[in-house]
């Protein structure tokens, strides 16, 4: 036990100095000040200041990620005179934390540690510049970009087909008209002039991780000299009867055409894509200036079309690629209107387009009914917009006839798309709520209150009469009584004869009823005897009947 | 007899899926685009899960688990916006993961190119009304800004979206893109992008 403390103490006394030595070299040794890595594309970096002189002081960082226990030497930063090192070589995983910490060295001596406090790579990550291939037409520039950072890039492995790519170009000659656009890589910028020396350069975005990148050098070209064909323009597409119709311009006159089709997204996919550009059936040699190829030929998806105009022996260059989303390309069918004149209002109603063989998906969008009201007689027209189906335009003049022509719209400014207009419907408003109807509904209020006055006039009439003038007078039997007999005899004697009289025939005639119901019993009692008699027989055979089969089913069942 | 109502299923469910999750989301802004963008996304649920060839029995054994992140939306009532971001890093990254594929039967290809071109679309839609609401919200956006500048996890922590399709792509790398490991990705994807329809409709109902 004894030994045991001894040795401890030893041990503390040997390792004091050491301790000492260590302190003594802190102070003598400063740790690394403003320590910062910079992440650019696949290049780490780390740099630091340092008041230490610079002969001989090195500079030796460590790192450790979550799952490590103890730090480790961080390569490309071991023993460093500068201020700088890269450890791009250490293949990190970019999404998980990383720390580092460096100190500065001299002989056996070292500052303490300084730590940078952790990270995620790729959080830290800018976007670098990149790099920029250009190719001239006459009017229009190919820009061939290879995204940021090498092409085995870690860091933005998954994002490389994420890019989108923003070009700023001028005029080398004034860059006051700059344009900037949005390309993919192997795009093209249109609409410049021949024979002009362009500059441009580009920039790298990632929208979801609002990461912009820096900027690429100033690239600069020339267009060509004009060639002797200019290419298709103005190029668009129709939709008509389950067909699509290509149209373009062209300023010369006997020339054969031809058009190609790519699908959208082999854009977003980097690579030359020129050998995937393929004919579309019925838009090869064209003589005119418009081709029609069905629907079925695009499957639902994106597409791009481009033309290229040829007099036998000469090309132009390709058109602007004009895209094409099937799904965008829904015929919006013209609305049904109905309406009903209402005092001196219209009531419109708008129902839904009449559905043709293929459904029109028209329905599903968010739609607006663009109405056109007019007087039949005049030209000036009244443009209201609804939303609602159903509605009351107020306030007309009465018994005019009015027409009402609608169309719906695409509720979205963007797109800017509406059907054609429905039939014209002209309805002849009711009179309005002037004088005249005032007077048809006197008029008739006066026609239904005569009569009805007339009547009640009458009832009264007939029951002041009855009150006041009692025109009745009593039957002749009791006008007798009252000329031959005296009001007491009367009440008296002829209300004992009559009850008299009245007891004898009540008594015959219930007597005769009473015979007449017992004849009748015994006719029911013969009948439903003979009744009984033959539903006995029917009867007893079926119960034999139903016995056997009863019988039978048992028979069955115990099979 | 037993396959038709597993058919049923297997179309059913999908489809009930899509049609609350996307009409739920894309309430309010690009509303014509939210049309598309609905048929789009239910024609590639539609495609990924029409594979005809059942799952090679000899590709079993390389199976790997790919972690699926269970947490992707930092908040437990997320903004519809962070939703449709999420939407758009899935599609693009599944995209990505596509792209990558190189196929060997006529068949093959003609499925590839159908997902791609979907996928594609569904990207661009997605790009669009993000776009069109980053113009029109600019409140928003400066607030998201100073959450950004305060170098807080961002509203979307899809970094963990990031790290599990990194794992896809280096299993991928690893496997040197055989057949089973392409077999392995495909059924993942199914999975993963069904995954987040189910978790994103609750969430999206509440509102």
């Amino acid at each position: 036990m004894l030994a045991f403390l001894g040795t401890t103490a030893l041990v503390l006394v040997a390792g004091a100095p050491w301790a000492l030595l260590a302190a003594a070299g802190g102070e003598d040794l400063e740790s690394p000040q403003n320590v910062e890595v910079s992440i650019i594309d696949d290049v780490f970096l780390l740099k630091w200041n340092s008041s230490e002189s610079v002969g001989n002081v090195t500079f030796s960082a460590d790192y450790q990620t979550p799952g490590m226990h103890n730090w480790i030497e961080l390569p490309g930063c071991q023993y460093i005179t500068g201020t700088t090192c890269d450890f791009s070589s250490v293949k990190l995983s970019v999404f998980e934390k990383i720390q580092l910490r460096i100190r500065a060295e001299k002989g056996n001596r070292t500052s303490p540690w300084h730590e940078v406090g952790s990270f995620i790579p790729f959080r830290k990550a800018q976007i670098g510049p990149p790099k920029v291939h250009l190719k001239a037409e006459d009017k229009a520039i190919i820009v061939n970009i290879s995204p940021p950072g090498t092409k085995d890039s870690l860091m933005w492995a998954m994002d490389i087909l994420s890019f989108t790519y923003s070009v700023v170009i001028w005029k080398n000659s004034s860059s006051v008209d700059e344009r900037t656009e949005t390309v993919y890589p192997g795009g093209k910028i249109y609409k410049l002039s021949p024979e002009t020396t362009y500059c441009l350069k580009v920039k790298a975005r990632l929208r979801l991780h609002r990461k912009v990148g820096s900027y690429s050098p100033v690239y600069c070209v020339n267009t060509t000299v004009e060639n002797k064909l200019p290419s298709p323009e103005n190029i668009e597409v129709d939709v008509k009867d389950q067909s699509y119709v290509l149209k373009w311009d062209y300023t010369y006159e006997n020339m054969t055409f031809q058009a190609q089709w790519l699908r959208a997204y082999f854009k977003k996919i980097l690579g030359n894509h020129s050998d995937k550009w393929q004919q579309i059936p019925g838009c090869e040699n064209v003589r005119a200036t418009q081709c029609v190829f069905p629907q079925k030929v695009f499957s639902k998806g994106a597409y791009f079309l481009r033309v290229q105009a040829s007099d036998g022996n000469k090309t132009s260059f390709w058109s602007e690629e004009k895209r094409l989303d099937t799904e965008m390309q829904t015929v919006i069918l013209p609305p049904v209107i109905s309406m009903k004149s209402v005092d001196n209002s219209l009531h419109i109603y708008i129902g839904a387009p009449r559905e043709t063989e293929n459904k029109s998906t028209s329905q599903h969008y968010p739609l607006i009914y663009e109405i056109i009201f007019w007087e039949n007689t005049s030209n000036a027209e009244r443009k209201i917009l609804q939303k609602k189906t159903d509605f009351i335009v107020p306030n007309l003049q009465p018994l005019t006839v009015y027409c009402v022509k609608a169309r719906a719209v695409i509720e979205d400014e963007k797109w800017n798309k509406s059907s054609v207009f429905s039939d014209i419907l002209c309805e002849k408003t009711k009179p309005g709520n002037t004088s005249i109807t005032w007077i048809i509904a006197g008029v008739c209020t006066a026609l239904f209150s005569i009569p009805v006055a007339i009547y009640v006039v009458k009832g009264l009439l007939r029951c002041i009469n009855y009150v006041f003038f009692p025109s009745c007078k009593p039957p002749p039997n009791i006008d007798q009584c009252f000329s031959e007999q005296s009001l007491k005899n009367l009440l008296l004697s002829a209300s004992e004869e009559q009850t008299e009289r009245c007891f004898i025939i009540e008594n015959s005639y219930s007597l005769v009823t009473v015979e007449e119901t017992s004849q009748v019993d015994e006719d029911h009692k013969q009948y439903s005897s003979q009744t009984s008699r033959d539903s006995g027989n029917y009867s007893n055979e079926d119960e034999n009947s139903g016995s056997k089969t009863s019988r039978e089913l048992l028979q069955q069942g115990l099979v | 007899m037993s396959a038709k109502p597993d058919v049923i299923q297997k179309c059913l469910w999908p489809a009930c899926l899509v049609g609350l999750f996307i009409t739920g989301i894309l309430s309010q802004n690009c509303a014509l685009l939210n049309v598309h963008l609905s048929t789009v996304t239910w024609q590639n649920l539609k495609l990924l899960s029409n594979r005809s060839k059942p799952f090679p029995i000899e590709c079993l054994q390389e199976k790997k688990a790919f972690e699926l992140p269970q947490e992707i939306l930092s908040h437990t009532q997320p903004v519809k916006r962070d939703i449709k971001k999420v939407f758009y890093e899935i599609s693009s990254q599944v995209f990505n993961v596509f792209s990558q594929h190189t196929y060997k039967s006529a068949w093959e290809e003609k499925y590839l190119m159908e997902i791609q071109m979907g996928l594609n679309q569904q990207m661009e839609y997605l790009e669009q009304c993000l776009e069109e609401e980053e113009k029109e919200s600019e409140d928003m956006k400066q607030m998201e800004e100073k959450i950004w500048s305060g170098a807080r996890e961002p509203l979307l922590s899809n970094l963990e979206l990031r790290r599990y399709f990194n794992r896809i792509g280096n299993f991928l790398k690893d496997k040197k893109y055989s057949q089973c490991a392409w077999e392995i990705v495909l059924v993942e994807i199914r999975r993963c992008v069904f995954y987040y329809f189910q978790k994103f409709t609750p969430l999206l109902r509440r509102k």
